[in-house]
């Protein structure tokens, strides 16, 4: 702690030596972050907290940015809730005291379910950005004007999860069978997927499961004999790739329907698929071809981090991640102060932002966001659907 | 439906065996030094991320990226038992707490190594077996050939060799065996080595079957710990059995009932016995 | 000497809020207090009459349910629902002791057991979908009033949540030291000691595990009540095995032999990753590293540092 604090002086007092001193002195805007980066869905956590921290690296080194005249460097915290609820509600306490002014995260739903009371009593103080669904219900309510979330939703008219369901109605789906993890955002997906697939006039079963099930043989058999079109299976990668496997290895089914994970299972298992429908927020391994900024991003990630960039977890990188901290920037630009919330809020409400996605908020706070939405076939074709809603 | 029972009991039965091999570990652990050794979940998941590292990023032959990742695990038992589980014989509690020490430091390690990313290995044996209309995953068929041959053998050697014998004469009555020339300090670290190999192997062949995540430990241990209890803990073959018997009871209890109180089926299996009868289900009274 | 520490400390604990400037030292503090009233009760049953139970998460999480749902949905008084919540605990708790105990099982086998009915009431709560909210778990907004001249006054605050997980303390450690200092807690140690010299001289084994196991589950039920509404929220994790597994580490690290010695645990170890300053994984491993040296090196705990050794019956 103390030595943090000793070298994060020392840096400010070389730099500010460094730049001749400059009339402008170097203004710090603290900026935290809430996720579960270990723990056993750390997957979307961990992959956002990586890819801010890489752009709030890019930004600082790079000096910082300039707001109405006077230049400031991110004050970056990161924290992991390992998923435990406990644990977050001291950590966002903290932030509150401290005066963090935006937080990123946190994306599962029990988190922001915990942490909640205490971001109400802080309303108007500060900005969350985060991707949890269970965020859905409070946006634009009494209270939470600090609630922005960074994910689109899965229902309604431009909903990829809407979208998606008529995709496979087209392709003749009567009877889908979903077979979930038994946990909040398992919970909150059933009742999402309940309705959107009653609208569209398909009948859906559920099953659900403890997390951390590991053969799913027998409930796969069970579903198998209720002859669904489609299997809509949980929300992690790990859980897609044992379930897709066992189902092809089992005869049970081969046409797959995944709105939360990647298509790895299913180019693992080309030949023996038949369909594998998934919501994919980017294809980063066809997009890095075409468009220059997620080329760029590639790159600086594996600069930065010193490893293979991570191309199945990467979509993730959807939510409250490297694109809305340059978003944030520009939104404080915009609005001339890195203080005031509601007006930086108002301005990322007016905005639209281009960077690895395309991404606008409605009026409630809820994002928008381009997506693809992605059809693996037999042999391992992918036919990549892309969707942009912002543009309208 | 008797297809789809079937299917079941003998899915059941392989899963069960993943279970077993564990929890023959566990059992020789328990019978030699008196304590639960919690941390075999930790090694298994090691094991599994060993063979994944050998047959995937080495590009070792399936055979000998398992042989490798339990030689590792095996040298790691090594170590933590000459420098923590040595100090904890007969100290239930304390065994308790050291392993579940030794899982966080395991777990963050592989974490930090290896990231949360689930690792999923290239197929080792594709394709399934149709026997009578029931589709049977060939590698799930070569998984539970190898888990019963380990399983006999370690039978086979507790019974015929000196040093088996040894252990099991050290199981029945410590000081009595002492008196005969068992060195109680060697065997015991020679057991806790096995047993941690065990788990390794079993974690080798985890590799083979499903996806690869740090925390997949510790689920296997519940159930191992629930297995070699179900059969009467400190016997051999019995883990087997109440692996299977876990494994299967799972299974059709999922068919029949929500797949949400799986894990409730298995326990609840193992209550019963215990209380009806205490020394376990192959126990002698 | 050491008889005084407690008043000491608690007089400290009176005094601390006057120190304390920041919403998260409190929030760490409460947390740590009420985690310590929850290893206190367990070490009832566990250091002082040596049963190793795993359904102290059960006790805890029940309770915890129950009062905010009969206050939530049955607009109940705070204060009366803690009756039926903790008549319920006891009422599990005689049941799955009495299963335990009438069938003898030991150590182990006890642990294993009381781990499974653990779990199976966790799969409850969390199935039970139109009661518990399931797995998304339940906010809780009521406060619970305390009575005053002028009008009821909602418990709220940091600083008086605070007083609020102190008492809760206090009265745990309270009953606790009572029921030890009778002639019950000789028994519990005559079956701690040795259980089969305690049947032949005449102690009902029996009755006296049965009675430890209830009154330790009852109390940490008491504290669930309060941790729920402290949080505002509750959720099935609550039950796990994750919870009882850090109820024991916390006693174990505080020191088994003493009633005292939980409380530093509870609160070092709710601190713990707190204060340590690191990246998610290295503060995993330092954490296990110091579980690990605790056991290994001060197997009777920080408090059994400062304590000369005794062996009271």
């Amino acid at each position: 702690m103390i030595i943090r604090h000793l070298t994060r002086a020392l840096c400010a007092a070389s730099l500010s030596v460094a730049g001749g001193m400059s009339l402008h002195a170097q203004e710090m805007v603290k900026f935290g972050e809430l996720e579960a980066q270990t723990g056993a869905i750390n997957t979307y956590g961990w992959m956002s907290s990586q890819g801010t921290r890489l752009a709030v690296e890019e930004i600082n080194k790079a000096g910082g940015f300039e707001v109405a005249g006077k230049k400031y460097k991110f004050d970056f915290t990161q924290v992991d809730t390992r998923g435990e609820p406990r644990e977050a509600t001291v950590q966002f306490r903290k932030m509150m005291e401290d005066k963090v002014p935006f937080v990123f995260g946190p994306f599962l739903s029990n988190i922001f379910n915990a942490i909640r009371p205490i971001a109400e009593q802080n309303d108007g103080k500060f900005l969350l950005m985060g991707g949890a669904t269970s965020e859905h219900d409070y946006l634009g309510k009494a209270g939470s004007s600090y609630l922005i979330r960074t994910w689109n939703w899965d229902a309604g008219p431009e909903g990829f999860g809407t979208l998606m369901v008529q995709y496979i109605k087209k392709l003749g789906a009567k009877k889908v069978a979903m077979l979930f993890q038994n946990d909040a955002f398992g919970k909150v997906a059933v009742d999402i997927y309940k309705k959107i697939f009653a609208d569209a006039g398909i009948e859906l079963s559920v099953d659900m499961f403890e997390p951390g099930t590991k053969d799913f043989t027998s409930s796969l058999a069970k579903i198998a004999a209720t002859k669904p079109d489609f299997l809509f299976p949980g929300y992690t990668d790990a859980i897609l790739y044992d379930i897709v496997r066992q189902s092809l290895e089992g005869g049970y089914g081969a046409k797959f329907f995944i709105v939360r994970g990647s298509i790895g299972p299913a180019l693992k298992n080309k030949d023996q698929i038949e369909d594998y429908i998934a919501y994919v927020p980017k294809y980063f391994e066809e997009a890095e071809k075409t468009e220059p900024a997620v080329k760029k991003f590639i790159e600086a990630y594996k600069a930065f981090y010193k490893r293979d960039f991570p191309y199945d977890q990467a979509p993730l990188c959807s939510s409250s991640c490297y694109d809305h901290v340059y978003m944030l920037v520009e939104a404080m630009k915009k609005a001339g102060t890195v203080t005031e919330v509601a007006k930086i809020r108002e301005a990322l409400s007016g905005m639209r932002y281009s960077g690895l996605w395309n991404i606008k908020y409605d009026s409630t706070g809820e994002e928008v966001i381009s997506f693809n939405i992605a059809h693996v076939k037999k042999g391992g074709s992918v036919e990549v659907q892309s969707v942009d809603p912002t543009a309208k | 439906m008797i297809q789809l029972i079937i299917g079941q009991l003998l899915n059941g039965a392989i899963v069960g065996s993943l279970y077993g091999i564990v929890a023959l570990g566990i059992t020789l652990t328990f019978g030699i030094t008196g304590i639960v050794n919690f941390a075999l979940g930790a090694f298994m998941m090691l094991g599994a991320y060993f063979t994944w590292y050998g047959y995937e990023l080495i590009g070792l032959p399936y055979p000998i990226a398992v042989i490798v990742a339990v030689l590792l695990v095996a040298t790691l038992g090594l170590v933590a038992d000459l420098g923590l589980f040595r100090f904890t014989r007969n100290n239930l509690v304390n065994g308790l707490l050291v392993s579940i020490g030794l899982i966080s430091i395991i777990e963050a390690s592989v974490l930090l190594t290896w990231t949360s990313t689930p690792k999923d290995l290239s197929y080792v044996l594709p394709g399934s077996l149709r026997v009578g209309g029931i589709l049977l995953p060939k590698i799930k068929l070569a998984v539970f050939a190898v888990l019963l041959l380990v399983i006999a053998s370690t039978y086979l050697a507790l019974t015929r060799t000196w040093i088996g014998r040894a252990a099991f004469a050290y199981a029945q009555n410590p000081e009595a065996a002492a008196l005969m020339g068992v060195k109680t300090n060697r065997l015991q670290t020679i057991v806790t080595v096995y047993s941690t190999a065990l788990a390794g192997l079993g974690g080798a062949l985890y590799a083979s079957l499903y996806s690869l995540e740090p925390t997949i430990g510790a689920y296997y241990v519940l159930k191992a710990v629930e297995s070699a209890i179900l059969a009467g803990i400190g016997n051999t073959i019995g883990a087997l059995v109440g692996g299977i018997i876990i494994g299967i009871s799972e299974g059709i209890g999922s068919v029949f009932l929500p797949t949400a109180f799986r894990d409730a089926y298995g326990m609840l299996f193992l209550v019963l016995i215990l209380l009806f009868k205490p020394s376990g289900l192959l126990g002698s009274k | 000497m050491m008889r005084f520490v407690p008043l000491v400390a608690l007089a400290c604990a009176l005094a601390a809020p006057l120190f304390i400037r920041s919403d998260s030292t409190f929030a760490i503090v409460t947390f740590g207090l009420l985690l310590a009233s929850l290893a206190v009760s367990f070490n009832l049953i566990f250091g002082f009459t040596g049963q190793l139970s795993f359904f102290h998460a059960a006790s805890f999480g029940v309770a915890a349910y129950i009062t905010a749902i009969l206050v939530s949905d049955y607009r109940w008084n705070f204060w009366l629902a803690i009756g039926p919540a903790l008549a319920t605990v006891a009422m599990l708790a005689l049941v799955v002791g009495a299963i335990c105990f009438r069938f003898k099982l030991r150590e182990f086998y006890f642990a294993v057991v009381t781990m499974a009915f653990s779990e199976m009431i966790r799969l409850v709560v969390v199935n039970w979908n139109s009661v518990t909210n399931g797995t998304l778990g339940m906010t809780v907004t009521a406060q619970p009033t305390l009575w005053s001249p002028s009008g009821p006054v909602a418990l709220s605050g940091a600083r008086v949540w605070y007083y609020v997980a102190l008492a809760v303390l206090v009265v745990t450690y309270v009953v606790c030291q009572r029921v030890l200092a009778s002639w019950i807690g000789r028994c519990f140690a005559a079956i701690r000691l040795n259980e089969q010299l305690g049947e032949t001289l005449g102690v009902n084994v029996f009755l006296y595990k049965l009675l430890s196991f209830v009154i330790g589950s009852v109390l940490a039920g008491l504290v669930g009540c309060f941790y729920g509404f402290y949080t505002g929220f509750i959720e099935p994790q609550y039950l796990s095995i994750t919870q009882s597994l850090d109820i024991i580490s916390m006693v174990l690290l505080g020191g088994v032999s003493s009633l005292f010695g939980p409380v530093i645990g509870g609160l070092v170890l709710t601190a713990l990753p707190h204060v340590i300053d690191l990246t998610a994984e290295l503060r995993i491993i330092l954490y296990g590293a110091i579980l690990i040296f605790v056991i290994l090196v001060m197997p009777r705990g920080i408090f059994g540092l400062f304590e000369r050794p005794h062996h009271a019956v």
